[in-house]
Parts: structure tokens; C-alpha cells; sequence
């Protein structure tokens, strides 16, 4: 769109960052937009007595899913089964991709409608399809948006909320004949569905994204708010849901749990528009499932990381990240942005720069559905970039001098008496070129006299 | 009770005064308060780096300071701090010592509220104060409940102990408990983002008309004075320590 959300150059989190602070009306925008959210979640949470009971039963059934996955994916794959709904599985996005073009180009699919699902954006299934000739078409109406302006979502719930209306006006105007200069959200929503209407009713296969699947009752949820799940299901007769090995629970009252928190620690709604369950293919039609790992069990392995996997993809812990309200969706390196993005998105960061892209205040954690540990992962990630020797921003270089420096108390005092002395009696106009990042943003700390042992030694040793 | 002082790097070299009213509020209060020798990092801004290796050796000097010390308490007027040096201790020394070490931090606050209230306060402060709720002590030593956090059963330690102080007024800036964008190297290595937090924090406890900015981690206070400052609103920075003792 702009050149602040397709900036070339360096990938580091903090370089992106910076560009997108420059704009400081934006990220106010972009802020209190995001913040509006976190506060509509806190009134829905709040109304629930129960909310804290929750979030703690969402983290105990994922937990135990998580630790029996294989018997309930398995139970999943046979109710499946006795359903008449096709399972596949694959271990990685190649796979994944493969399965859904051996099925779409068995049936001759030219058009595929898509409602929501980070999952086939993590697998860059769309780029694959449209290789491979199939068009795609994105029908959530802020992945629409997005996909018409050619970008990837910046968050995983509001994929367009880094774009104004007045953007998405001019972007309809030029993509979909809209007038130009409108930019009534009501007046571009109409010509979105008019749109997407005319979409559905000639597409050759439908395909969702799945928030739940139920082990005991071989059936997956949908959750949409704007019913084009639905559409793209119930029209076509053929229809895929792709989903990671993460997203099976129990059963029914696992659900009624999850639902309860989910849409509210979303957008603070009650619950979404429409909860769909498809358990079965319509009369003579096809459904597919596709299972996917990539990457998942690997996670697993590593007892902290694991917890990522409880994550609903509610998109909370984005909402309430004040470096990710600062930051935008693009300057994470990963296609999930935000707290959750670095948890499951840190191991393919070649910047390794998400992982301190956070002050580790914890918010996330305590806004969280299902109680992932997310700043405990996010220090995780750390602990093994440095094992991995892997440090972003000099930290490799520095780090063992700090060390040294901290642990040796007579270089401390002196050095620290003379950067003291310095800040006294030199000009701010001397010392700022020596500042780095605290004096470009900051004023420099008053400096005093003496340290505390220094003045201990002088008022109180006997 | 006999008190054992930790007080942090930052605050030796650089917030002395935040040292010296602790000691002093903590006299005032009968105990008898020591100032063991050989205290230098927590190591937490090598361990929030990941570099587990490079924090061992000044975690461990600051563990020995403390080890063997005969006192009832060790507190310490710094949050991040102390979080970091139960955490390291526990990391670096998994000894019967170490233990009986870390069974005795408190932070200041955790300290005057769980341990050893404040029966009466001596005199009046007459000042409006916006409360910095700094991010670790909040959400992991449980100073207050976050805001984030649901259910009536709500508490607030910091507004606990200096509520009883005459002439105080507490406000609470807009989005309370939200990250000034301290964040140790965070300050440094994401400059914008967390100029810019600091920039909204500063703002949001300037614009409730508050004299002073209180708070119970001075590197949080440190970031917060110098964004201030440079965008000369008209508010101070004052540790919780400074408040308590004037009013004792």
C-alpha cells in the first residue's frame, strides 16, 4: 500500500519498527484502535464471574489433549471416518499444499473460495494454488481486503486493521469500480458482499480454516462473523478444512468452554456471529480434512515451548502488546505478528530480532484464554538464540564484557564514578553523540555525587 | 527486625537518594538495618538477553554477599530486581544456603504491606501522586491485581501502604498497568518503540495533573524521568521510598 508497510532492507524487527514509528499519527491510530479492543475484552471477561475459572479449565484441556494427542487425533480420524468426511495428513506446509491441489485438481477446482484460516497462511497456500493456475479468493472480509491490496494479514483476527477506511475506499475504487473519495464503511461493506456474492455462487470448491476439531464426534468449529464459512460450504460440493494436529479437543463440553472465551477475548463479543459444526459432507458431495504438523511435535519436544500449543488463536495477546500496538503487524518477521507470533514464529526467524521485540511486562500471559506462558516462552526463545549463538543487536559482543563488568565491583565503582563525573560537569551538547538510543529518545539521567556504599561508608559504617 | 539492605546497581550509582530513604524509612520504623558488602548486578540484564553463562559469575557475587548474613529480612527498593535475583539464585545455586537466602527477599513495598506494616505515619504529604504500576511487580511478585486479571477479589499493596498517609491523593493514569517501554536493553535495542512507549506513559501521569510520578522500580522511574524531561511536561519521578519517608 504505502511504502511504511513494504519497506525494503533489513527484516530486524527494531529497523521495521522504527519505520513505522516514524508516522507517530498512525501509530496513535494504529494503538488506541487495537487498545479499543483489549477494552472491549476486559468489559466481556469481566461480566463472566467465572472468566479466571475459564481460562484455567481452556488450559488444562488443552494441556490434556496436548499430552494424549495422538489417541484423540486418531479417535478424530475414525469419527471422521464413520462420517463419511476424508482425512489427510500432512507433516509439513509442502505436504499440506500438495494434498489440497492433488484434491482441487482432481475435481478440476479453477475457483476457490477461502474463509479464514492462519494455517493456510503459514503454509503460503495461496502463491502454491495460484502456480498451479487455481484462483483463490479470500471471502473474510479484511482478508479480502488484504489480499486485493496484495499484502499478508498484520494480525490474525482483524487481518486489515493497519488499513484506514479511507485506504480501503481508494482500494475498492481502483479493485472494484467503487466511487472514488467514498469511503462509508456501510457503502464499501455493500459493495464487498456484492462482490464476494457473485464469488461463491461460481466457485468449484470451498475451503475454511478450523478453530476446533472434536475427537469424539469426528466434526470440526468454524467461528465467522460474517457467515462465509458458511457460504463457501454450503454451495460448492466440495469442501476442505485444514487444521494443525494442535486444534483437536475432547469433546462437547470442551468446546463450550473454549467457545465461551474465545470470541470475548477477541473482540469482546459474546461469541461470534455464527459457530459452525460440519460433521459430514453435503448429499453427494465431498468433505476433506487435512491435518497438519509442521513443526508442531517438534515444539512439543521442548516442555516450555509446548505450552504455545494451547493457543486459540484469539489474537488477545496482540490487542493488549504494547510493542506490537507500536510495532504493526509487519515488522515481525513471521506471519503471525505479536506475542504469539514470536512463540511459534522464533525458530524460523533468521533476524532473530522477535524474540526482543518485548519488554517481557507479561501482559499477554494474563490476558491469555488458555493461559499460555507467553513471556516465559519469549525469554525461552532468547535462552536458545544465545545457545545457538545467535544474538541480535551486538548482544554476542557486548554481553560477556557486561558480564565481566557487573561481576567485577572495582571496575564497576570506578567507571561508574567517572560516567557520573562525566554527566555532571560535561554539556549535554558533548555527551549526546555518545548517548546512543537512551540520549536520542531521552533526556540523560541527572547524575549524583556519590554512589550509595560511597555515602553508607561515610554516614553509617562504625 | 534485623534488615539486610539489596540494593541494586542503578539505584547505588545512580539513584542514591532512593537507597538512602529506604534505610532511613526502615530506621525510623525500629529496624535495625545493615548494608552487606559486595553487592553488584542481578544479572537480569544478561539473563533477559538469554545469556544464561554471562550472568553467572555477578549473580553469584551478589548471592554471596548475602549468604550467611544474620538478619530476619533482605529488601530491596527495586521490582525488576528482585524478581531477577530470586529467579538467578535459584538458577545459578540450587543449595540449602542459597534457599534460605532467597526465602528472605522482599521488595519494599511486599515488605511494609506482608511483613511489617506501617502502624502510624507522622506527618502529612500534601501532593497528588499518578502511580507507576510497573510490569514486575504487578504481574510477578503480585503487588496488585493486573488489570488484565478478572473477579472481585482485587488488591492493591502500593495503594495499601500509602493510602494511610495524610493529604496523599493516588490517581491512576489511562491505561494503568500498561508498559512504559523500559525494558532493560530493550531501551536501547528497540529505541523507537520504547521512546515511544515512554512518551505515552509520561503523558497519560502528566495529563492527571499529578505533582509527582511514583512508582516502586527506579528503572522504570529512570526511563520515565528522562522522557519527561525531554518533553518537558510538567511532572516529577519520586520512588515509593522518598513518599514513605517524608511522611515518617
Amino acid at each position: 500500500m504505502t511504502e511504511l508497510y513494504t519497506a525494503s532492507g533489513s527484516k530486524v524487527h527494531a529497523h521495521k519498527a522504527d519505520i513505522f514509528c516514524r508516522d507517530e499519527t498512525r501509530v496513535d491510530w494504529h494503538s488506541k484502535a487495537l487498545w479499543a479492543l483489549r477494552e472491549k475484552r476486559d468489559r466481556a471477561a469481566g461480566s463472566l464471574p467465572e472468566w479466571e475459572q475459564l481460562r484455567l479449565l481452556g488450559s488444562q484441556l488443552k494441556l490434556h489433549t496436548l499430552s494424549h494427542l495422538a489417541q484423540y487425533l486418531e479417535q478424530f480420524e475414525q469419527q471422521c471416518l464413520s462420517n463419511g468426511i476424508k482425512v489427510h495428513w500432512a507433516s509439513d506446509a509442502q505436504q499440506h499444499n500438495e494434498i489440497v491441489h492433488g484434491i482441487l485438481a482432481k475435481h478440476k477446482v479453477k475457483k476457490l473460495v477461502k474463509s479464514k484460516s492462519m494455517l493456510t497462511e503459514e503454509c503460503h497456500m495461496n502463491p502454491y494454488l495460484e502456480r498451479h493456475g487455481i484462483e483463490v479468493v479470500d471471502t473474510d472480509l479484511g482478508e479480502r481486503i488484504i489480499q486485493l491490496a496484495n499484502m499478508p494479514p498484520s494480525h490474525i483476527v482483524v487481518p486489515a486493521i493497519h488499513m484506514k477506511k479511507e485506504e480501503v475506499g481508494e482500494l475498492f475504487h481502483q479493485q472494484l469500480g467503487t466511487k472514488a473519495g467514498e469511503s462509508d464503511p456501510l457503502y464499501l461493506t455493500r459493495a464487498a458482499r456484492a462482490h464476494l456474492r457473485e464469488k461463491f455462487l461460481t466457485a468449484d470448491a470451498a475451503m475454511t480454516g478450523v478453530n476446533m476439531a472434536i475427537a469424539d464426534q469426528g466434526a470440526i468449529v468454524v467461528c465467522t462473523n460474517e457467515g462465509n464459512a458458511d457460504m463457501g460450504a454450503n454451495l460448492p460440493k466440495l469442501q476442505l478444512h485444514s487444521m494443525g494436529i494442535d486444534k483437536v479437543v475432547p469433546d462437547m463440553d470442551s468446546v463450550g468452554v473454549l467457545l465461551r472465551t474465545l470470541a470475548r477475548n477477541a473482540t469482546g463479543q459474546p461469541i461470534t456471529t455464527y459457530s459452525s459444526f460440519y460433521r459430514g459432507p453435503q448429499e453427494g458431495g465431498e468433505m476433506h480434512v487435512i491435518i497438519v504438523d509442521n513443526g508442531r511435535t517438534e515444539m512439543m519436544k521442548d516442555k516450555i515451548l509446548a505450552e504455545s500449543l494451547k493457543c486459540i488463536r484469539c489474537g488477545g495477546c496482540l490487542n493488549t502488546c504494547p510493542v506490537y500496538r507500536r510495532s504493526g503487524g509487519y515488522s515481525y518477521n513471521y506471519t503471525i505478528p505479536g506475542p504469539i507470533g514470536i512463540a511459534v514464529g522464533a525458530k524460523h526467524d533468521d533476524t532473530n530480532s522477535i524474540p526482543w521485540a518485548c519488554t517481557l511486562c507479561g501482559s499477554c500471559t494474563y490476558v491469555c484464554p488458555t493461559m499460555v506462558p507467553l513471556d516465559k516462552i519469549i525469554a525461552h526463545h532468547r535462552r536458545l538464540k544465545a545457545e545457538a549463538k545467535r544474538l541480535p543487536y551486538g548482544k554476542g559482543g557486548y554481553m560477556p564484557l557486561v558480564g565481566r563488568f557487573m561481576a567485577n565491583e572495582t571496575l564497576m565503582n570506578t567507571s561508574m564514578s567517572a560516567a557520573r563525573l562525566a554527566l555532571r560537569v560535561l554539556p549535554g551538547s558533548l555527551l549526546k553523540p555518545f548517548s546512543g538510543a537512551w540520549g536520542k529518545y531521552r533526556e540523560l539521567p541527572v547524575a549524583p555525587e556519590s554512589s550509595f556504599a560511597s555515602w553508607y561508608n561515610k554516614n553509617r559504617s562504625r | 527486625m534485623k534488615i539486610a539492605l539489596f540494593i541494586p546497581c542503578l539505584v547505588n550509582q545512580m539513584m542514591p537518594e532512593v537507597a538512602i530513604a529506604t534505610l532511613t524509612l526502615l530506621e525510623k520504623l525500629g529496624h535495625q538495618v545493615i548494608f552487606p558488602k559486595g553487592q553488584t548486578c542481578c544479572g537480569q540484564p544478561m539473563t533477559n538477553s538469554g545469556c544464561f553463562d554471562e550472568a553467572k559469575n555477578t549473580t553469584l557475587k551478589l548471592l554471596n554477599a548475602f549468604k550467611g548474613v544474620d538478619c530476619d529480612a533482605i529488601v530491596c527498593p527495586a521490582a525488576s530486581c528482585l524478581v531477577a535475583a530470586k529467579e538467578n539464585f535459584h538458577e545459578f545455586d540450587g543449595s540449602q544456603e542459597a534457599q534460605e537466602v532467597i526465602s528472605k527477599l522482599y521488595e519494599l513495598t511486599e515488605f511494609l504491606h506482608d511483613i511489617a506494616p506501617i502502624k502510624a505515619f507522622a506527618r502529612p504529604v500534601a501532593a497528588k501522586i499518578s502511580m507507576q504500576m510497573s510490569c514486575h511487580g504487578i504481574r510477578m511478585l503480585n503487588l496488585a491485581t493486573p488489570t488484565e486479571q478478572m473477579g472481585k477479589q482485587r488488591f492493591n499493596k502500593v495503594e495499601a501502604v500509602l493510602g494511610n498517609i495524610a493529604g496523599l491523593e493516588i490517581v491512576y493514569p489511562a491505561r494503568i498497568d500498561e508498559c512504559c517501554g523500559f525494558g532493560g536493553t530493550f531501551a536501547v535495542d528497540e529505541g523507537a518503540v520504547s521512546a515511544k512507549m515512554g512518551k505515552d506513559k509520561a503523558q497519560a501521569h502528566a495529563a492527571t495533573g499529578a505533582k509527582y510520578v511514583v512508582g516502586f522500580d527506579p528503572s522504570c522511574l529512570l526511563h520515565l524521568d528522562g522522557m519527561i524531561r525531554r518533553q518537558k511536561l510538567p511532572i516529577e519521578t519520586r520512588h515509593i521510598a522518598q513518599i514513605i519517608n517524608d511522611a515518617l
